[in-house]
């Protein structure tokens, strides 16, 4: 036991040389890749497979935040369920909510869909707005502005190294986005619904338009009413797509898609979480694609 | 020739120029003209804004106010025991509510009478109060009763992975002692807690230092020191309580996580003999998706008692697992028993007190999760009532529902 400490040990101390980030989703995470390069360590708390809503808090993530530099975190009320115990009980004044390790993500965004009136009588409706913009790649550059932006304040040495490589990443992502566009234009005022308001970033961004959700109130399951009321509708609207994420049950969009000869669509909604969306670009690709295609 | 040539060119060139400066002129106007309007546009804003901000009251303070949610526990009861003789029941060499004694075992807080019980309405207080503290507490109003369940402090700003916690608070001896009756898998209190410490487990005055090491894999060290005013276990009138644990936690693949602990306990009892308790706990959990898991949780402890120079060994466990379907369902069934009554039994001769256990099923349906509706059964075979053994079955739909600004649980 003595030895698998010490070994522990010695292997966190070799790795002190970089700072270590961690964040809570997997996008965040990759973003963090590209502007802190070599001179960072990043750790994915919470698997891109599952519903960020709903993260376990496991007791190892404790162990990844009691050693963390800096916690990225998206903030709009995502991590909410799972988070603040994790950091009550990591014991790292570093990444307390208001220390200089500590980074939410959703004040640098301009947060779309804000409730005009709070109440959990509307399911679970977010105070601050949607909190899903992970997959509008217009606002990877303001995302990652905001992350060099802290590492340049928490590493000072190395401020150059990461104002660099934001310009870099910048301009390459900018050149990225006019033929990411270019593409997109066909794809105006196309008809969509989706099972919980998980791409509206997205659809906003790019004109497509989204005629409802297969689930009746954010974080509830489908009934048979809402079913049949939003089978009615995409009836009307000759909706042909259904988007679906990884982790909800998948039954319901079937049942819709067979009932008015539409087409189940799983969209990624974090980076990796359907296989082939590793990278950013291959992400935001295929959300692209497969919404549009 | 060549003189008027360029004399023309230049009179062309000089009148081009004019013409141009007029032009230019004409857009430096239309563009001040612009700016001014635009100036004017702004200083105007600026005063509106001017007049509309901060109309807010001087003193308000309603930015800070404290995260509150309020949990209601109650329940519609079916037990085949009468409610007099329910209340007198005994777990032979631990539980004894023989009304006739000043025992103060005797608390029956949750579920108690068959019919309907409204077992609590909690006020659930947390507040960040400054760079170095945060602050909880949990108010649990019992029908005819205000308790204070938990209130403490704790740091937020100490280094080397440490925090302290002060106040009254539950120990985090174990694993289900720091667990709020809200957030038990099962409505009734595992058998085994309920022989040792009653209902309010290990909770008292003290405080609490715990350590995360520094290490890839999980591992927490803690130690508390308590008042020890629990006299089903401890009880002299002075500090009394040490608590010490080690708790640890690995990651198999992404899904499966497990997490054991061994536990100890030391107090001195009223007539401050030795009182020590040992714990081991092991939980796996098996995540199945989002909203589907398997957990399997089991716990064993034992208290060593010293009673007027002799030494009682006491010793029981629960074994639980818990399905998560969706997240609408789940369904669980537990194990508890009594393994170890080595205690003067001579008071129960002639009743058989041998094979105390009991076994429990429940359902559960979360319409959301903040609500919680649970059909519980147990057969339990540990009771004593009226001088003979006593099977009691308990069918009971618990209404639990945590209402307002209520944090996340921990795993």
């Amino acid at each position: 036991m003595k030895k698998i400490v010490l070994i522990t040990l010695v292997l966190t101390t070799a790795l002190f040389a970089s700072l270590k980030v961690d964040t809570t989703y997997s996008t965040l995470g990759a973003i963090t890749k590209k502007v802190g390069g070599d001179l960072v360590s990043v750790t994915v708390l919470g698997s891109s497979k599952y519903d960020p809503h709903f993260i376990v808090p496991k007791p190892s993530l404790l162990s990844k935040l009691r050693r963390a530099d800096l916690l990225i975190m998206n903030g709009g009320g995502l991590e909410l369920g799972w988070l603040p115990p994790l950091i009550q009980n990591a014991h790292n004044r570093n990444i307390q909510n208001g220390a200089k390790g500590f980074l939410d993500i959703s004040h640098s965004i301009n947060m779309i869909d804000k409730p005009v009136a709070v109440s959990r009588a509307f399911g679970d409706v977010h105070a601050q707005g949607n909190p899903h913009y992970s997959t509008d790649p217009h606002l990877v550059p303001i995302i990652a502005k905001a992350i060099a932006e802290k590492l340049m304040q928490l590493d000072e040495e190395n401020a150059d190294v990461y104002q660099k490589n934001l310009d870099t990443f910048t301009q390459k992502w900018q050149e990225y986005l006019k033929g990411y566009d270019a593409e997109l234009r066909s794809c105006k005022g196309k008809k969509v619904v989706q099972y919980h308001e998980l791409y509206n970033y997205f659809l906003k961004r790019y004109g497509i338009e989204s005629i409802g959700n297969i689930e009746p109130l954010p974080g509830i399951a489908p009934s048979s009413k809402h079913t049949l009321e939003l089978l009615m509708k995409m009836k009307r609207n000759g909706v042909k797509t259904i988007l679906q994420d990884v982790y909800h049950e998948k039954r319901t969009a079937k049942f819709i898609a067979q009932k008015v000869d539409a087409k189940v669509v799983v969209i990624p909604h974090d980076v990796g979480s359907v296989k082939g969306s590793e990278t950013l670009e291959d992400f935001y690709n295929m959300i692209a694609n497969r919404i549009c295609k | 020739m060549q003189k008027k040539l360029l004399l023309s060119l230049f009179a062309f060139t000089s009148l081009m120029a004019n013409s141009e400066t007029e032009a230019l002129k004409e857009q430096l106007q239309s563009q001040q003209e612009t700016t001014q309007k635009l100036l004017s546009r702004v200083e105007m804003l600026e005063a509106q804004q001017q007049s509309s901000t901060n109309t807010s009251a001087s003193f308000s303070q309603n930015a800070y106010l404290p995260d509150i949610a309020m949990i209601l526990n109650m329940s519609a009861v079916y037990r085949d025991v009468k409610n007099s003789d329910y209340a007198n029941y005994q777990v032979p060499g631990f539980v004894n509510n023989d009304l006739t004694t000043d025992d103060d075992n005797a608390e029956l807080p949750f579920n108690a009478n068959r019919g309907f019980n409204l077992n609590y309405a909690e006020f659930a207080v947390h507040s960040v109060v400054d760079p170095y503290f945060e602050a909880f507490a949990y108010l649990h109003m019992h029908p005819s009763e205000l308790e204070v369940d938990e209130a403490f402090v704790t740091t937020t700003s100490l280094p080397a992975g440490l925090r302290i916690k002060a106040g009254k608070f539950k120990s985090a001896f174990g694993r289900l002692n720091e667990k709020h009756q809200h957030s038990w898998s099962f409505d009734e209190q595992a058998l085994i807690y309920k022989s040792l410490f009653g209902p309010d487990a290990i909770s008292d005055a003290g405080v609490q230092l715990q350590w995360v090491a520094p290490t890839d894999t999980y591992i927490m060290a803690g130690v508390e020191a308590f008042q020890g005013t629990n006299d089903m276990s401890f009880g002299y009138e002075d500090p009394n309580l040490f608590v010490g644990y080690l708790k640890s936690s690995v990651d198999i693949g992404d899904d499966l996580s497990i997490l054991g602990g061994v536990s100890a306990a030391h107090g001195k009892t009223v007539t401050k003999e030795n009182s020590n308790i040992y714990g081991v706990d092991l939980t796996m959990r098996e995540q199945l998706g989002s909203y589907s898991a398997l957990v399997w949780q089991s716990e064993y402890l034992q208290r060593d008692k010293d009673v007027n120079a002799s030494r009682d060994s006491q010793a029981g466990l629960y074994t639980q697992i818990v399905y998560q379907y969706n997240n609408n369902y789940s369904t669980g069934i537990r194990y508890d028993r009594i393994t170890k009554n080595e205690i003067d039994l001579s008071s129960y001769a002639g009743i058989n007190t041998d094979n105390l256990e009991r076994y429990t099923a429940m359902v559960e349906y979360k319409p959301f999760p903040m609500s919680r509706l649970r059909l519980n059964y147990s057969h339990d075979r540990s009771k004593i009532i009226d001088g003979a053994r006593q099977d009691i079955n308990t069918v009971m739909l618990t209404l639990n529902i945590a209402a307002g600004a209520h944090g996340a649980h921990s795993y």
